[in-house]
C-alpha cells in the first residue's frame, strides 16, 4: 500500500507556502515535499530567530531533560513514533528491517537525558557557562550558542541529522534542519515527538527537506545563519561553503574514509570466528554507508590467522551476519558497481593474489589482497582485506589520504595500540577505537576533530581591569 | 579438446576468424545473420579468447566455465567494463590502443582497449555507418566537431571519423583541436561556403561539441545549410554541467543550421566495443528515435541488475553486449549502462556511471591507488 509521509515538520502557525509536491522513495512510501519560496524561508528564518528568546530563559539542563524525553519515545516498545519509524525506515533508508532496526536502537541510546547531560558536561564541563560568566584557568568566560543554525544533512546514515539538531538545540540555538533525502524520516519523528513533550521547544526547531538545487531558498537560509554545518560529499561541501556568508561559521563533514587494522595479536584472547565477526558488523552496520564505516582492513602478517585465512573468516562472518542484519535493497546503479567490482577484482584475481569471496545475490564481498593495490569503488558490503607486515606501516599508508581520514578500527595490537594511535593522529585519523565500538561513537566525540557543542558556541572573554 | 591445440594454430585460428568476419562484414554483412552462425563465430571468438588471455581464463574457470562447458554465447563469462581500467584484455600484440575519455568522475582511471586488428574495426564501422547515417547518399562533405587522430591518437572516435571520412567524404573539415576547442573562424567561413556550394554536409561531433557549436552560429545570422544535410551526434553529456535534453539538442541544432531535428542521428558506442549502434531515423523516419540498433554481428541484452539474467523483451536492465569486432579482446562486455531491448534494438535508458559512494563515505580508489605508489 502507497503511503504518504510529510517531509516536513514546522513550528506552530508556520503554513507551506504551495501545494507540496511528491517525490517516490520506494514501491510504497511517497515522500511529501513543499515547493519552497524565498519569501517562506525567509519568514521561517525569522520565525526561529524570535524564538531563541524563549530558549534562552531555560537552562540547558533544561532542555537536555526535554531533549532526552522525545528521544526515549524512540527506545520504548511500543511507543507509536517508534513504531512509525520502523515502519518506515526500510524504504526510506533502503536498509533492510533488521538494519533499520539494530540503527534506530544504536542512534536512540544516544538520545536519553542521561547521554545528552553527560554530552553538555563532557563539552563544556559546566553546562552554566552558556548561562553566563564562569571562571576558567583564571579568566571569565561565557559560551554562547548561535542565534541561528542551519544545518544541511546527508542522507547516507538516518539518524545523525536527530544527532546533529540536538546538538544545536543543546547550546539553545533556533535549528533550521534540511535532512537528507534517505534521512527525513527520523528529524521529522523526533520533531513531532518534541511537540507533544514541549510544545515551546518544539517551535525553535523547523526540518524541512527540499530539492538541493533550488539555489536562492538555499542561499537566503544561509544568509540567516550564524552557524552553518554541512554533512555531504566534497562537493556539496565545498558548493554550500562558497554560498555561506563569511560572517557565519562554517562546519563541515565532508567525505571521510575510515579504515580497520587487526593485529597479529588480534587470537590472542579471541576465536578467529570472534574477532572476524566483530569486523564484519563494524563494516556492515550502515551497509557500510557510515562516514565510521571501515573500507579496507589491513590485516597484520605473523598471527595465529594468516591474513588470507582471516579473508576467509569473514567472509564467514558476512554470511552469519547476512542472517541477522541483512544488507538491504540495492538500486540499480548499486547494483552495477557492485558486479563491476567484483567481475574487475575476479579479472586480477591472477595478477596481485587477489581472492575474491561473496555472497551472490546478497551484497557483501570480501576482496583479498596479498599486497596494497589499485582497486575499485565500492557500494553495499564490499571490503579489501590487504596482509600487510606491520602496522607501523600504516600511517604512511595513510597519510596521503589525511584530509579525509576518520576512524581506525582496532583489534589486537597490544602495547602497539598508543603509539600507532599517535602516528595515525599525525596521518591525519581522528579516531582510534575497537571494532566493537566503531559503529556508535558516543555522542562526545570529537567528530572529525571538533567538538560537537564546542564546534557550535562563540565564546564571550569578561576581562577585569 | 581446446587444450591439444597450441598457441601457433591459435594464432592462425584468430587470423582466420577475423579474415571470416572482415569477408562477411565486407560483402553484405548488414543482412541478418542466423543465430547459428552468430553462436559458432562466438563460441569459436570465446575459445580463442579464453586459450590466449590469461586473466580472462583465470576469470572463466573461477565461473566454472570453460569452452567445453559452453553452448550458447550467452552463456560465455561477460566482462566488466570496470576490467579495462586495470587489465590489458588483449591475446598478443595490439595495432592501437584506444582510451576512454574522463569521465564525469574527473580523476578517475581511463579504460584501455587494445586492439589487435584495426583492419577489422574498419570493415565493421564502414557498413552500419553507411546504412543508418548515409543511407540515401554516397558521397558527402564533412564536418568534423571530433579532434583528428593525429590530435587524439588513443581515440577510437577520432579513428572512426577518420575512416568515414576516407570511405565517404568528397571534402573534410576537422573544425576542433585536440582539447575540444572550435576553430571559431573556419566555422563561420565555412557556414557561408558550404551554404553557398548547396551541397548536402554531414557534421559529427559528441552532443558537448554540438552546444559549443550552437553558442558559437547563435552570435551571428548564418543561411540554413542545403537540403539533404544531416549530423550524427554521438555520446552525452557525461563530463558537462550542461544538462540538455536530447530533444533539445536536436530544436537549438536546427534553429542555427536548419538540419530538421529527424536527420539527427544518434550513435551509440563505447571504447570498449569495436561496434557501433545508431538511431535508424534516417531509414525509418521520426518513430524510430530513441531506439538503436545494433549490426548483425552484436548482440545486446538487457539484465537483471541483481542477478545478471536474461530479461523478457522491453523490459529494463543493465546492458550486456557480445560483439563479434571485439574478437581481438573480450567479446562479452557488461556495461553500466541501462535500457531495454526488443528484437535487437536497444532503448537506453542511461548510464548509470558512478555509483559514487553516498554521502560521508569516500571511495577507496585513490587511496588504493597512491598507497601502491611508493
Amino acid at each position: 500500500m502507497l503511503r504518504s509521509f510529510e517531509g516536513f515538520a514546522l513550528p506552530k502557525g508556520v503554513s507551506l507556502p504551495l501545494d507540496a509536491r511528491s517525490l517516490h522513495l520506494d514501491a510504497d512510501v511517497r515522500l511529501c515535499v513543499p515547493d519552497l519560496t524565498e519569501l517562506w524561508i525567509s519568514e521561517l528564518a525569522d520565525r526561529l530567530l524570535a524564538t531563541r528568546r524563549d530558549l534562552l530563559a531555560r537552562t540547558p539542563s533544561e532542555i537536555a531533560a526535554i531533549l532526552g524525553r522525545a528521544g526515549e519515545c524512540f527506545l520504548e516498545r511500543g511507543n507509536l513514533f517508534r513504531l512509525e519509524a520502523l515502519e518506515l525506515l526500510p524504504s526510506t533508508s533502503g536498509l533492510s528491517p533488521q538494519m533499520a532496526r539494530a540503527v534506530l536502537d544504536g542512534m536512540a541510546t544516544d538520545w536519553t537525558e542521561d547521554r545528552l547531560s553527560l554530552l553538555l558536561h563532557k563539552e563544556l564541563v559546566d553546562p552554566e557557562v552558556l548561562n553566563g560568566f564562569l571562571l576558567r584557568g583564571g579568566r571569565e568566560v561565557m559560551a554562547v550558542g548561535p542565534k541561528l543554525t542551519v544545518q544541511v544533512v546527508a542522507g547516507t546514515v538516518p539518524g545523525v541529522s536527530v544527532n546533529a539538531l540536538i546538538r544545536s538545540l543543546l547550546v539553545r540555538s533556533p535549528t533550521l534542519l534540511k535532512p537528507g533525502r534517505g534521512d527525513c524520516v527520523l528529524p521529522v519523528l523526533f520533531a513531532r515527538a518534541l511537540r507533544e513533550v514541549d510544545p515551546a521547544l518544539a517551535d525553535a526547531l523547523a526540518v524541512v527537506y527540499w530539492d538541493g538545487r533550488n539555489d536562492s531558498v538555499v542561499d537566503l537560509a544561509l544568509e540567516k545563519a550564524e552557524v552553518v554545518t554541512v554533512y555531504g560529499s566534497d562537493e556539496t561541501v565545498g558548493d554550500l561553503r562558497n554560498r555561506t556568508p563569511v560572517t557565519a561559521r562554517f562546519i563541515s563533514y565532508h567525505h571521510r574514509i575510515s579504515v580497520g587494522v587487526v593485529g597479529r595479536d588480534a587470537y590472542a584472547d579471541a576465536e578467529v570466528d570472534q574477532v572476524a565477526d566483530a569486523v564484519a558488523r563494524s563494516i556492515g552496520f550502515f551497509d557500510q554507508r557510515g562516514c565510521v564505516s571501515p573500507q579496507v582492513v589491513f590485516t597484520e602478517k605473523g598471527g595465529a590467522c594468516s591474513p588470507k585465512a582471516f579473508a576467509q573468516a569473514l567472509a564467514a562472518a558476512f554470511e552469519r551476519l547476512e542472517v541477522v542484519l541483512p544488507g538491504g535493497h540495492l538500486q540499480v546503479h548499486e547494483s552495477s558497481t557492485l558486479h563491476q567490482i567484483r567481475g574487475t577484482a575476479e579479472m586480477m584475481h591472477n595478477r596481485a593474489s587477489i581472492e575474491v569471496l561473496h555472497g551472490g545475490d546478497a551484497s557483501w564481498t570480501v576482496i583479498y589482497q596479498a599486497e596494497v593495490g589499485p582497486m575499485v569503488s565500492s557500494v553495499g558490503r564490499v571490503i579489501r582485506v590487504c596482509s600487510i607486515e606491520d602496522a607501523s606501516e600504516l600511517p604512511v599508508f595513510l597519510a596521503p589520504h589525511g584530509p579525509h581520514l576518520q576512524t581506525v578500527g582496532v583489534i589486537g595490537l597490544g602495547a602497539r595500540l598508543r603509539d600507532l594511535s599517535r602516528e595515525l593522529a599525525h596521518a591525519g585519523v581522528s579516531r582510534v577505537s575497537p571494532f566493537s565500538s566503531v559503529p556508535f561513537p558516543p555522542p562526545w566525540w570529537h567528530h572529525d576533530g571538533g567538538g560537537p557543542l564546542l564546534d557550535l558556541v562563540r565564546w564571550v572573554d569578561l576581562e577585569s581591569s | 579438446m581446446f587444450k591439444h591445440i597450441t598457441n601457433t594454430s591459435y594464432r592462425l585460428i584468430v587470423a582466420e576468424l577475423i579474415k571470416e568476419l572482415e569477408q562477411r562484414l565486407r560483402s553484405g554483412g548488414m543482412s541478418s545473420w542466423p543465430e547459428d552462425v552468430f553462436n559458432s563465430l562466438a563460441l569459436e571468438a570465446f575459445a580463442e579468447q579464453f586459450h590466449s588471455i590469461v586473466p580472462y581464463r583465470r576469470f572463466c574457470e573461477g565461473r566454472g566455465t570453460t569452452p567445453s562447458s559452453v553452448h550458447r554465447w550467452t552463456e560465455v563469462p561477460a566482462v566488466p567494463t570496470t576490467a579495462f581500467k586495470f587489465i590489458d584484455l588483449v591475446a598478443e600484440k595490439a595495432e592501437v590502443v584506444f582510451r576512454t575519455s574522463g569521465t564525469s568522475l574527473g580523476k578517475q582511471r581511463r579504460g584501455r582497449h587494445l586492439v589487435r586488428s584495426l583492419a577489422l574495426y574498419r570493415a565493421s564501422l564502414v557498413p552500419p555507418f553507411r546504412k543508418y547515417v548515409m543511407a540515401d547518399t554516397e558521397r558527402i562533405r564533412v564536418l568534423s566537431l571530433i579532434p583528428p587522430p593525429r590530435a587524439v591518437p588513443d581515440s577510437s572516435l577520432s579513428y572512426m571519423v577518420e575512416v568515414v571520412v576516407d570511405q565517404f567524404a568528397t571534402e573534410s573539415h576537422w573544425l576542433v583541436g585536440a582539447r575540444g576547442e572550435l576553430d571559431r573562424t573556419m566555422v563561420r567561413s565555412l557556414m557561408r561556403t558550404v551554404s553557398d556550394a548547396g551541397e548536402p554536409v554531414l557534421i559529427v561531433g559528441t552532443a558537448l561539441s554540438f552546444l559549443h557549436l550552437i553558442d558559437l552560429l547563435k552570435e551571428g545570422v548564418h543561411p540554413p545549410l542545403p537540403i539533404g544535410s544531416r549530423i550524427m551526434e554521438t555520446g552525452g553529456f557525461k563530463s558537462s554541467s550542461r544538462q540538455t535534453t536530447r530533444d533539445e539538442l536536436r530544436q537549438r541544432l536546427f534553429d542555427v543550421t536548419g538540419i530538421p531535428t529527424d536527420r539527427v542521428v544518434n550513435e551509440y558506442g563505447m571504447t570498449e566495443l569495436l561496434s557501433q549502434m545508431y538511431e535508424p531515423v534516417l531509414k525509418e523516419g521520426p518513430e524510430a528515435a530513441g531506439t538503436h540498433v545494433a549490426p548483425p554481428w552484436l548482440r545486446v541484452r538487457a539484465l537483471d541488475p541483481l542477478t545478471l539474467e536474461g530479461l523478457p523483451p522491453g523490459e529494463e536492465g543493465l546492458l550486456a553486449f557480445f560483439d563479434l569486432a571485439n574478437v581481438g579482446s573480450i567479446c562479452h562486455i557488461l556495461t553500466e549502462d541501462v535500457g531495454s531491448v526488443i528484437e535487437g534494438r536497444v532503448q537506453l535508458v542511461g548510464r548509470v556511471l558512478g555509483a559514487e559512494p553516498r554521502g560521508c563515505s569516500r571511495a577507496m580508489d585513490e587511496l588504493m591507488s597512491a598507497a601502491n605508489t611508493p
